[in-house]
């Protein structure tokens, strides 16, 4: 893919980070339309660089993961969001995927394993490390417990992809294991990761109108 | 200031207010003393005893046994005087004695220090002196007035004594919940500092050696090691405490986790009971050892846990060079019972079952499935949320 240069924003209150990701980036021929430290910074910055993708760390001082991805998703619907955190926030991860990050990648990846996934974010595919994986499976076992028929469910097929994500199989290689192409496999787990998304869309307007705070204040 | 401190205070207004109160008395009923000279004097001796104790018991040293003994002693000899300073004359007028509602000082002072019990005690000490003064000035000693005075300094002890106890008890728990308040906000400003700096130190140590490579790579690798356990040992102290007797088996595996061992598990504590957990654990590290011993210290291996309501697996595999068939089954009979002993055999003991996936160049993956004992019990039902 000729990249006229993937427009990264990077959102780290660290600056030693900050730096090091923007020249990992610049070097890799990305374009770093900015770099902040603050969530309600990088939403007012997200309406103005308009940037195709956002490097977010989970843990800013001022807003949280969920909050910010969801802010930025409404300022800038053009806007992907790469979660690049470290381990051991697995709930915080779950929830900022589901209030629309496209991935996630912890922070001690290789710089090569982090070009590669901003490159795929800004392609539009899901970033997927075995512990998201593993996260996506536990959340859909706790969501089949609810005897609501809209609630979302894995299809044998998307579960058994699922699991030899998080057991470490690339696609490539679960393609070969189930003899499917490539962009099939990768499909089915843009859908896991999709179905969660759009159900987290449903609950909050359900609940939102369930609040009575989707009428006009009079 | 201390609630006990304010009780000791309260009562020495209480003794400074009855004896203004008793000195009111004998100066509007003077008349009905045989002798209000002595009347007077014992009211001195009175104010004098009331500056005394109010200083000594000001000093939480000075509250001690002898000086409350005193006290009792002091106080009923003032109430017993009322028979020297009107008898006979006032046998039919029935005055009040000249301590008046001064004798509670010392029920409150011994319910203070001693609970209810000991205000209980005082308190029937100076009623039966009452009584006796009544009975020895009246006719009926069970008159209603002097029986009342008696049952309500009694009451007064029990009471006192008891919101005392109660008082100092609260107190000593608000101490206690302000002491794990700042402890537990120490650590959460800990926490936070850490993670602002060493974890993001250590993460880019371990990101920069790894591509810098060579002995880089190795501090690198250490460093990545040392941020891995130190945000578990973070994380630890936000995540609330399993059930008792139960084990989050994600807190056994997660620290696991290293450069070469990927650990994924749901957000939701996986619990088992506490045996359970650490069997299983110490199957799965037998399984990432068994892949070190035989595919090299190079070989990846991950780890997924997961959650099935009536059982939990974890399923291990690694990129390793795998077996052919019939391998272990050979090894097995060989005597060499590794891997069939400590993970086979401990999963067995557990009601579950282990199953051996390999192929040549496939790698190997262990599957471990641990059925829950009872009701299949689900995630979502366990533990609070990490807000």
């Amino acid at each position: 893919m000729a990249e006229s240069a993937v427009r990264v924003m990077i959102v780290d209150d660290h600056p030693m980070w900050r730096d090091a990701v923007a020249r990992d980036l610049a070097e890799a021929g990305f374009e770093v339309v900015a770099t902040v430290g603050e969530g309600e910074q990088a939403v007012r910055a997200a309406g103005a660089c308009r940037p195709d993708v956002v490097v977010l760390d989970l843990q800013l001082p001022d807003l949280s993961g969920v909050e910010v991805t969801r802010q930025l998703r409404a300022a800038w619907p053009g806007a992907a969001v790469l979660i690049l955190s470290a381990s051991g926030e697995q709930r915080d991860v779950l929830d900022t995927v589901k209030a629309g990050a496209a991935g996630y990648l912890v922070k001690s990846a290789d710089r090569a394993e982090f070009v590669a996934a901003v490159r795929r974010t800004a392609a539009g595919d899901a970033v997927f490390s075995p512990g998201l994986a593993g996260l996506l499976l536990g959340e859909f076992r706790r969501l089949s417990a609810s005897p609501s028929p809209d609630t979302p469910r894995l299809t044998d097929r998307e579960a058994e992809i699922l699991r030899m994500v998080a057991t470490g199989l690339s696609y490539k290689q679960i393609a070969q294991r189930l003899t499917l192409s490539h962009r099939t496999v990768q499909n089915h787990v843009q859908n896991t990761l999709s179905k969660l998304q759009l159900h987290n869309r449903v609950e909050l307007v359900r609940y939102a109108i369930d609040h009575g705070l989707d009428s006009d204040p009079a | 200031m201390t609630v006990e401190a304010t009780l000791w205070r309260s009562i020495a207004v209480f003794r400074f207010a009855s004896l203004a109160y008793a000195a009111a008395l004998i100066a509007v009923g003077s008349a009905s003393y045989s002798r209000p000279g002595w009347a007077w004097a014992v009211l001195a001796a009175m104010a004098a005893w009331t500056a005394g104790t109010s200083l000594a018991y000001a000093v939480p040293a000075h509250r001690t046994r002898p000086l409350l003994a005193a006290d009792l002693a002091v106080t009923a000899a003032a109430l017993l005087s009322t028979a020297l300073v009107q008898y006979p004359h006032s046998v039919e007028v029935s005055a009040t004695p000249v301590t008046a509602t001064w004798v509670a000082g010392p029920v409150l002072a011994w319910a203070v220090t001693g609970g209810s019990w000991a205000g209980a005690a005082a308190g029937i000490v100076l009623g039966l002196c009452d009584l006796a003064l009544h009975h020895q000035a009246l006719a009926g000693a069970f008159s209603s007035p002097a029986l009342n005075g008696s049952v309500l300094l009694l009451l007064a002890g029990i009471v006192v004594g008891y919101v005392s106890t109660l008082a100092t008890r609260a107190e000593r728990a608000l101490q206690r919940a302000t002491e794990i308040e700042a402890a537990s906000r120490e650590r959460e400003r800990l926490a936070r500092g850490i993670h602002d700096s060493v974890l993001q130190v250590l993460a880019l140590v371990q990101r920069r050696g790894g591509e810098i490579g060579g002995e880089a790579a190795e501090l690198g690798r250490l460093a990545g090691e040392q941020e891995r356990a130190l945000r578990t040992l973070i994380a630890a102290g936000r995540e609330a405490a399993p059930p008792a007797g139960e084990a989050d088996l994600r807190g056994l595996l997660t620290p696991l986790s290293a450069s070469e061992v990927s650990v994924a598990t749901p957000a939701d504590p996986v619990l088992l009971p506490g045996p359970a957990a650490r069997e299983t654990a110490a199957a799965v590290l037998a399984a990432l050892d068994n892949v070190r011993q035989h595919c090299g210290a190079q070989a990846r291996a991950w780890v997924l846990v997961e959650d099935e309501g009536d059982a939990v697996s974890v399923t291990i595999r690694d990129d390793g060079p795998g077996m052919p068939p019939g391998r272990l089954a050979q090894a097995a009979a060989e005597g060499r019972l590794g891997v069939s002993q400590a993970i086979c055999g401990r999963l067995r003991d557990l009601g579950g079952s282990a199953s051996i996936t390999t192929a040549p160049g496939a790698g190997t993956e262990v599957r471990l499935r641990v059925p829950r004992g009872g009701c299949g019990r689900r995630n979502d039902a366990a533990g609070p949320r990490d807000g």
